[in-house]
């Protein structure tokens, strides 16, 4: 096929922004022909426990979206906002608005992608008593090192430091599998989880520890263990968590072990003499199992928020000739410490059993909802109604002057 | 063309080093200096990676001709805390997550440092305009905020 574009790469979060972007815009038009409120129609229609997706899976998990919209628009003070901004926008330039979108993203490959993968993590300890985690996930900023390490000293009752992660080098460690797909903390970390309480297991099994043990005992056993058989180590496979089904062939069933659950609200505000359209407030409220670590959770979701502000407003891919003209940062703009909301992040707890200590996938579900809610909230302050992203000054002028002329 | 000396104080030492006159100041920093803290981004002046600090000023030293620098005082990153030694703006990106993929976390602690040396107790509206020219693309801000606001307030408790 003949293209005038480069090969495209996977984005975080990439197919789920695209797919709610249109679905929580299509949302607010269906709301507004009812005459409904938009959460209101959401309210009415929000999946649960029971109901099926469109792949036809069975949602087994126990789902509370009205709590956490309730939440949201108790925060954000959403039905206050709607009404006052209502009154105070008739004869100001700058107009403001509210907007949400209600979402959920799948952690972990889709469909039978985790079978197949059938990724193996290993936990080790030396004669010292330290642990060493074998996995080939990668830790880029997100904190996976913090995490794993925090499982595995959970699991094996020992000090946080005396956990080290293995260099992701595949001459040492085990193939977890790729570090995508929102599933490093939920499918690789419940292998470290297994693999480590398989090393406790050992130890205990061959009467060299006693349930209540000290670090110094734990110690002992290790070096009592590896004086023995040499080495001590214990690997994980990834087995598919019961009753998930998935058929290849007709893309059909469980599409996921489980979901992240999200209703996000943004406030706006859009100047109509320089056409510029800004995020002054912004709440974020999911289910994402338990929080394992609550500071890079909340930067997770703080970033992705960002990153989606950033290509709901300004990121502007120009091609020319079969080639990005904008590459630099002088002209593809992102968003800078002036252009970012105060970002209210709110997770409401509900542990996953197939996940370690209870934890889901959050990596990608924060670049899922902003596009739409900023847009909804677009229409709310102005009645403008933009199809697509980004909302830059140009193309909210464009539109102003279509239906103003 | 030929190379040329130039003498300049590298975090309180005295250095000489030969440069060639278009030189980048930055690449003197990493490669003949050997600082590596100091992180090359855009390498247009747009990111503020490289931020170091110039006679005091924060600057970025990409966008700085090497010559530039004879008989001027620098501060990189090193020069601010290293290793053991950090100080409490450091400590509060760590504790606070005001850091993800790292490569914006030196230049940020250096404007970090440049703000709260001229402005020790900062607005909300004085912060986002003193590390507006230091981009990140991994936390959205909100965590770099409450790492400044935070060694902020220990400043405020030390004193």
């Amino acid at each position: 096929m003949a293209t005038n574009t480069p090969p495209h790469g996977a984005f975080r979060g990439f197919g789920a922004p695209q797919c709610i972007f249109a679905l929580e815009r299509h949302l607010d038009k269906v709301a507004a022909t009812l005459g409904l409120r938009p959460d209101e129609l959401r309210r009415r229609n929000f999946i649960a426990k029971g109901h099926a997706t469109a792949t036809g899976q069975v949602i087994a998990e126990e789902v509370d979206m009205p709590a956490l919209l309730d939440r949201a628009l108790r925060e954000s003070d959403y039905h206050a906002k709607c009404e006052r901004f209502a009154r105070e926008n008739a004869g100001r330039h700058v107009k403001r608005g509210v907007g949400l979108a209600s979402f959920f993203h799948g952690a972990g490959f889709t469909g039978s992608g985790e079978q197949h993968l059938a990724s193996v993590v290993g936990v080790e300890a030396t004669s010292e008593g330290r642990v060493r985690i074998l996995v080939s996930s990668t830790e880029m900023g997100q904190g996976t090192n913090t995490i794993l390490a925090q499982i595995a000293a959970q699991m094996l009752e020992v000090p946080y430091e005396h956990v080290d992660i293995a260099p992701p080098d595949t001459a040492q460690v085990p193939n977890s599998g790729p570090t995508v797909a929102s599933r490093t903390c939920m499918v690789v970390g419940k292998l470290v989880e297994s693999a480590a309480l398989g090393l406790k297991q050992t130890l205990t099994g061959v009467g060299l520890l006693k349930e209540g043990y000290s670090t110094a005992e734990f110690r002992h056993a290790c070096s009592a263990y590896i004086a023995r058989h040499g080495s001590l180590r214990s690997y994980s496979q990834y087995q598919a968590p019961p009753g998930i089904h998935w058929d290849d062939e007709k893309y059909q069933g469980d599409a996921y072990g489980t979901f992240a659950w999200a209703v996000y609200v943004a406030e706006v505000s859009v100047d109509l003499l320089t056409y510029e359209a800004r995020v002054e407030d912004f709440v974020a409220v999911q289910e994402v199992g338990r929080v394992i670590h609550p500071v890079l959770a909340t930067g997770q979701i703080e970033g992705g928020v960002a990153q989606a502000i950033g290509y709901t407003l300004y990121e502007k891919v120009a091609w020319e000739n079969g080639r990005m003209a904008n590459g630099q940062m002088t002209n593809y703009i992102i968003p800078t410490s002036m252009d970012i909301p105060p970002i209210r992040v709110i997770f409401e707890e509900r542990p996953y059993p197939y996940g370690p200590m209870g934890a889901k996938g959050i990596g990608e579900l924060p670049m899922d909802g902003p596009a739409p809610a900023i847009l909804n909230a677009i229409e709310n302050a102005t009645g403008l109604s933009l199809v697509s992203i980004p909302a830059t000054p140009e193309t909210l002028m464009t539109t102003w002057e279509g239906v103003h002329a | 063309m030929r190379k040329v000396p130039i003498t300049l104080t590298v975090n309180g030492q005295p250095r000489t080093v030969s440069v060639w006159p278009m030189e980048r100041l930055l690449d003197v920093i990493r490669e003949q200096l050997a600082l590596t803290g100091t992180k090359e981004g855009c390498g247009e002046g747009e990111c503020g990676a490289c931020s170091i600090l110039f006679d005091g000023q924060i600057a970025n030293s990409c966008l700085i001709p090497a010559l530039q620098a004879d008989g001027s005082e620098i501060t990189t990153i090193e020069g601010i805390g290293c290793g053991e030694e950090l100080t409490a703006v450091q400590r509060a990106f760590v504790e606070c997550g005001g850091a993800q993929c790292g490569i914006c976390t030196p230049g940020m602690i250096v404007a970090a440092v440049a703000l709260l040396r001229q402005n020790p107790e900062p607005s909300e509206a004085d912060l986002r305009q003193g590390l507006a020219g230091n981009l990140c693309r991994c936390t959205g801000y909100m965590r770099i905020f409450e790492a400044v606001r935070s060694a902020c307030k220990e400043g405020r408790l030390r004193q």
